[in-house]
């Protein structure tokens, strides 16, 4: 049964014109979809194919193509397999539309993509700050966010020469770095 | 010499307490004594706040109960902070941890003692690339002691614990009252952090004044923040939108 629909489901997306499908494995199948089009494809899993559940949207920074890949993930009870959608949108100004109407639980992964990539959601329900309460600094997904340099400017590094590691070494424990090896500490920051 | 005068070869072990006067010296070396048996006491009876930040809490467990038994050693898990001794923090904190954990300590009633455990409190451990997680926890909060492994054995955790033990007993674990007497420097790394506006309901000058640790580090450019953007503290407003309990509601 299962595996007559999914034949179906490649002889019907084999017929639409602007996709590209690749099916990985007799349970996963890979489309690539433009941007405009991924809503209506979305609409067409849901309504037709019985893809009701949306697993997860994830998103990848390709900051060298200047590009967001957003991938949409569901998930068919009656077939058991899943449909990964990817679409690409220009990084800036980083905006798509919702699929919030589609697939109520899109809301909660735009709202987190939102915080951590910043790319904006037309029509989302929601847009404010999801996990990173408290934080008032870039999204920090972002390629561009150097994680390193945000932490060396924000916090400051354990010596690690101190009395206590001294006694340590001389009981015979411990592993002691010389200041000159350390890569990550204060003092080596404030110099360069 | 007397034989009292050799109790007090003890307490030069004390390190000099800044901003308090050394009590009992040379006035009434019994006042001593009963120092060290508080002390003694003290060390045998700690009441462990346990704040299960991160993974290192799963070595608890095997440390308190029947293998190891934590217990053996006078240490027992509480639940509330305004009853606990020590503050374990077990694992990574992150920032917005950082704020509780903060707001947790200062609840605790002196004196109070403070471990980290796991490699993440010394220095983020794994996390030392994350913009999320605290680096050093000493920078926030005065440490006692540092137990370093990721995560230590349920035997580190003991033996830091007997550490801690013996430091009581000898009146050296003082590091509760550098939070007191050093508080611009410890909310001056907060500020960095949580921004200039950070405030905890906690008046720890008051507390400062009351067990006599206010020194000249307390007060700073730091507090004089905390000044500036002080907040009133207004009760929340109680809001019942439940339909069956609306009939309750005073009009």
């Amino acid at each position: 049964m299962s595996k007559e629909l999914s034949t179906w489901l490649d002889k019907l997306l084999q017929e639409l014109e602007g996709i590209e499908f690749r099916r990985k494995s007799a349970r996963r199948l890979r489309v690539d979809v433009a941007p405009d089009a991924l809503p209506a494809l979305l609409e067409l899993l849901r309504g037709r194919a019985s893809y009701v559940h949306l697993s997860a949207i994830s998103c990848v920074d390709w900051i060298e193509e200047g590009e967001f890949e957003l991938v949409y993930h569901v998930w068919s009870y009656e077939l058991q397999s899943l449909v990964s959608a990817h679409t690409r949108i220009p990084r800036e100004p980083g905006r798509y539309i919702s699929v919030y109407d589609i697939y109520p639980a899109a809301g909660f992964f735009e709202r987190d993509i939102h915080e951590m990539f910043g790319v904006w959601f037309e029509g989302a329900p929601d847009m404010s700050k999801f996990i990173l309460t408290e934080w008032d600094g870039p999204p920090p997904m972002r390629k561009e966010f150097d994680s390193e340099a945000w932490v060396n400017a924000h916090f400051d590094w354990q010596d690690y020469n101190p009395e206590w590691l001294q006694d340590l070494v001389a009981q015979g424990g411990g592993i002691a770095i010389p200041p000159d090896e350390q890569r990550f500490s204060r003092r080596n920051v404030d110099e360069t | 010499m007397s034989a009292l005068d050799k109790i007090q070869v003890r307490e030069e072990r004390l390190p000099p307490s800044k901003g308090q006067a050394q009590a009992g010296k040379g006035t009434n070396p019994l006042a001593n004594v009963f120092d060290e048996l508080i002390n003694f006491a003290r060390s045998r009876s700690l009441f462990m706040l346990h704040y299960c930040t991160g993974c290192g809490a799963i070595e608890l467990p095997p440390a308190m109960t029947s293998r190891f038994d934590m217990e053996r050693l006078g240490v027992q898990p509480m639940v509330s902070p305004r009853q606990a001794d020590i503050l374990l923090v077990t694992g990574y904190v992150s920032v917005k941890t950082l704020k509780r954990v903060i707001l947790t300590y200062e609840q605790m009633s002196a004196p109070k003692y403070v471990i980290g455990i796991c490699s993440c409190t010394v220095n983020g451990g794994m996390y030392w690339q994350s913009y999320a997680t605290a680096k050093k926890l000493n920078d926030y909060l005065p440490v006692d002691i540092y137990i370093a492994g990721c995560m230590p054995r349920p035997e580190a955790v003991i033996a830091g614990l007997r550490d801690l033990i013996e430091n009581i007993k000898h009146g050296e674990a003082n590091s509760w009252k550098d939070y007191y007497q050093r508080y611009d420097h410890y909310l001056g790394n907060q500020q960095r952090l949580f921004g200039e506006d950070w405030q905890t309901p906690t008046n720890v000058i008051g507390e400062a004044r009351h067990y006599g640790l206010f020194g000249p580090e307390t007060l700073g450019a730091h507090t004089a923040l905390l000044e500036q953007y002080q907040r009133p503290l207004d009760a929340l407003d109680m809001k019942i939108e439940i339909p069956e309990l609306q009939r309750f509601q005073r009009p």
